[in-house]
């Protein structure tokens, strides 16, 4: 480990010897970026298996290798080279969704479905109430409630809620298939967590439109986000029935490059999304899914592709994740952040056993699934990022907020997953 | 909206139906190139459905500059030495005599086009020229292990055969490197002395040492290459390695793929992992040539109507340099058991380093007519892997087989990555 760390900052060294022999440029990718982008990789494979070593999950070795490369940190890997690998992020997500979808078993899904949403309802409700009162109770402590009338109090403190109700499929896949558990509280968490992304995105529609209609905005304003955001869901499910479509029709009749084809697919609904608005996490969900449990074709061969080149996708994306976390943000608000995550944690574990036991859940599950619902990533961060460009000065503050509540489930919710799958005994591979 | 998903429909069917007609080519003539994969990317890119547009192609120089890096890497891997050490000279002295025979026809006849015909100066000549003349030469080693594989016959050409596609590749490399180091493109920092030609050429060697012996370091004496998990784990440590030195070759404007040539040269010299590496590199190497293939249809355009020309032309050329060289080496150079007036038609597969050196071209030196380059590339990759197999097989019936054997003992092809 300690000639791995050496090599890495002879790397570095190199990196800065370098530097003289070219005056710098611009371009849509940044030379440098490349150089930049692979001592990333190499760092975040190094601190993963160190984390690995540790008894923790890889994803927090990513992240923190990403972090302390990051602009937050050192700046070695400054803003402007995640803003050039942006599509390899988009193609980790793609994949890491494709792949997650495809895991999504109908038969699992009829078995468990009672729990699911279960889970779903209670959790979401649990977490969403507590979250509000909490912050009404503290709104003189929350920089951007703090001032607010009581309308407009009441609908953004909600929209607040609703945005940490998210959890993360990311996160969740990327420990399954790190530890290949696949037992019941494996299924019940993977199936609570993909549902729960598609009902998050009405649950915060409603109340993004309440919280901007309370702030003053036009009705035509809330209307438009609401028709986005639907457009965005839908839009979602139609592209990612006819992506799998297209898969079903390629396992079908070519079966042959899987690998090359994958990537193809989304790259070709990563530009589609993007032209059209949608979400691509999600069409690609959807794709996996229906071409798993709806086509007419055996889905084995694309999952196996897509399990072999899980690692280096979880890879680039966590260890990008760990860039861009913003540790100013918890530096400034920590108390703050620490109080909010730890109420939601609390209302996770609350909601989700309430859930579970009515749904009649196994008693591991019952006592464990908590542990998986505590982790938020990417949708989360994409939630807060529409609040803060659609809600000028007070989004930007919820922003803040929400993301240093997100850098902290980031960190502490792999670790508590990965707790909570030992505990039920389903660790396949330590 | 609707014109977006009528694009991914049009990319995705003409897609299916390019592979099924391919398919059919695949069946009939041996055909085992990739046509179709040039074809989506035409199709996928600005110039058809514009689903990914130019600037989004460009996003994609990460990808790209990977797997160029991992063809370089994997031709590195093919010369290990202790291998090389056990193969007479006869053999190493017709590989390179084919090499440098094939090489130096097709520079001869393209620096002739380039400066004579299409009136361009000798410094900008010759950097087109290399290029040309470096994917002119080039025949690839995966195909001609492939063939010599599914031969069945032992006959003593064939690990000449062998040999001589890595030399040619070697000195297709190599040539490309050098002619990127020595026209180098690109201003030093302000007040710094800007390298001569020979520094830079020195440096692109300095970058592919210096990231061989600390890629040999990083990977260590133990790797887990036996699981799906070890090899995920190597493959992640692998990319970066071979971004790492891409990156720092595509910073100071010179060749990814010579740099990881030089990286792979040492990886698969020194260590325990070289087996591992090896391996990894050559199960992946058809994805990565593939994904070329697409990049390389995405980001094609015909380029200026009065340079076309060159690209028909250059394919003439190097089906008379292939035949030249090996008429040189399988006449004149081979000792009287190894002689074979045709050897040539055994080497006419192109393969990925030919499109990664066109690709690699289009990066560095966008100033000095990519598109051209490019155009001629695939055209004659495409071209020569329709017959490549074909030939091939006629070549070997001419031969007098010594003995039919149920799968090839080969002196490279399978001993330099047995365990």
């Amino acid at each position: 480990m300690i000639r791995r760390l050496v090599v890495l900052a002879l790397l570095i060294g190199g990196a800065v010897l370098l530097e003289p022999l070219r005056a710098p440029t611009e371009g849509v990718i940044a030379p440098r970026s490349l150089f930049l982008f692979g001592i990333l990789l190499l760092t975040a494979d190094t601190f993963g298996a160190l984390a690995h070593d540790l008894g923790l999950p890889r994803l927090v070795g990513y992240l923190v290798a990403g972090l302390a490369l990051g602009p937050t940190v050192t700046g070695i890997v400054p803003a402007g080279v995640l803003e050039d690998l942006g599509m390899m992020k988009r193609l980790a997500v793609g994949l890491i969704g494709l792949l997650a979808g495809a895991e999504l078993r109908m038969a699992d899904l009829r078995q468990r479905h009672r729990a699911i949403l279960w889970i779903v309802a209670l959790q979401g409700a649990t977490v969403l109430l507590a979250v509000w009162g909490a912050a009404l109770l503290a709104r003189q402590w929350i920089p951007f409630l703090d001032g607010l009338a009581p309308v407009p109090l009441l609908f953004v403190s909600l929209l607040f809620a609703a945005t940490l109700t998210v959890n993360s499929p990311m996160v969740t896949l990327a420990i399954l298939t790190e530890t290949k558990a696949g037992g019941p509280l494996a299924r019940t968490t993977l199936g609570v967590v993909l549902v729960a992304d598609v009902a998050v995105i009405l649950l915060f529609t409603a109340a993004f439109s309440l919280a901007q209609a309370s702030l003053g905005g036009s009705a035509a304003g809330a209307s438009d986000i609401l028709v986005h955001l639907l457009r965005e869901v839908l839009g979602a499910m139609l592209g990612g029935i006819l992506v799998g479509g297209v898969l079903s029709l390629y396992l079908r009749f070519v079966k042959r490059e899987l690998v090359v084809f994958a990537v193809v697919v989304v790259f070709a609904t990563a530009a589609a999304a993007q032209a059209l608005g949608f979400e691509l996490l999600l069409s690609l969900l959807v794709a996996g899914f229906f071409v798993e449990n709806v086509a007419p074709v055996r889905a084995e061969p694309l999952v196996e592709t897509l399990h072999r080149m899980a690692v280096p996708v979880f890879v680039i994306f966590f260890a990008m994740a760990g860039a861009e976390l913003h540790l100013e943000t918890f530096a400034a608000l920590w108390p703050l952040v620490v109080a909010v995550a730890l109420v939601r944690m609390a209302a996770v574990m609350v909601g989700s056993r309430a859930g579970a036991r009515l749904g009649g859940a196994e008693p591991v599950v019952v006592r464990q699934v908590w542990t998986g619902l505590v982790s938020q990533a990417g949708v989360a961060l994409g939630l807060a990022t529409i609040v803060a460009d659609r809600l000028p000065v007070l989004g930007a503050g919820m922003q803040v907020l929400i993301v240093g509540v997100i850098a902290f489930n980031e960190s502490v919710g792999p670790v508590l997953f990965r707790h909570g799958l030992d505990r039920a005994g389903e660790i396949i591979t330590r | 909206m609707q014109t977006t998903l009528a694009a991914l429909a049009v990319v995705a069917v003409g897609y299916i139906l390019a592979y099924l007609l391919f398919d059919r080519l695949r069946d009939r003539y041996g055909y085992v190139g990739g046509a179709e994969y040039v074809l989506i990317g035409v199709l996928l890119g600005p110039r058809v459905t514009g689903l990914l547009g130019a600037g989004q192609v460009q996003d994609l120089t990460p990808i790209v500059s990977l797997a160029v890096g991992w063809l370089g890497m994997l031709l590195g891997t093919y010369f290990r030495l202790p291998t090389l050490a056990l193969l007479p000279p006869e053999h190493v002295r017709t590989a390179f005599a084919e090499a440098v025979a094939t090489f130096s026809a097709a520079l001869a006849a393209l620096l002739a086009l380039f400066h004579l015909v299409a009136g361009q100066p000798w410094s900008e000549a010759v950097v087109q020229a290399v290029t040309l003349a470096a994917v002119a030469t080039l025949s690839s080693p995966a195909a001609v292990d492939a063939f010599v594989d599914r031969a069945r016959v032992r006959a003593p050409i064939l690990p000449v055969l062998q040999l001589t596609a890595r030399i040619d590749a070697l000195v297709a490399v190599v040539a490309f490197g050098l002619v990127l180091a020595v026209f180098h493109q690109g201003e030093a920092a302000p007040g710094v002395r800007p390298p001569t030609a020979t520094e830079w050429a020195v440096i692109n060697v300095a970058v592919g040492v210096a990231s061989g012996v600390l890629f040999h370091l990083f990977l260590g004496p133990r790797t887990t290459g036996d699981d799906a998990e070890g090899t995920s784990r190597l493959f992640v440590a692998l990319a970066g390695a071979i971004v790492v030195a891409s990156g720092a070759s595509y910073y100071l404007n010179l060749s990814p793929i010579y740099t990881n040539l030089v990286l792979g040269f040492i990886l698969a010299n020194s260590g325990s992992s070289h087996r591992d590496v090896s391996r990894l590199l050559l199960a992946t190497e058809r994805p990565v040539y593939l994904a070329l293939l697409i990049f390389a249809g995405a980001a094609w355009s015909p380029g200026s109507a009065d340079l076309l020309f060159i690209a028909p032309l250059f394919v003439i050329v190097r089906l008379a340099a292939r035949f030249f060289g090996g008429r040189v080496a399988g006449l004149h150079v081979a000792p009287p058991e190894l002689r074979a007036p045709m050897f040539a038609r055994g080497l006419l597969a192109q393969g990925g380093i030919g499109v990664a050196i066109a690709v690699n071209y289009t990066q560095v030196r966008p100033d000095l007519n990519p598109r051209l380059i490019l155009t001629a590339t695939i055209l004659s990759v495409l071209l020569f892997e329709i017959v490549a197999s074909r030939e091939a097989s006629a070549m070997l019936e001419r031969l007098e087989p010594v003995e039919r054997a149920p799968r090839q003992q080969t002196e490279l092809g399978s001993a330099a990555h047995s365990p």
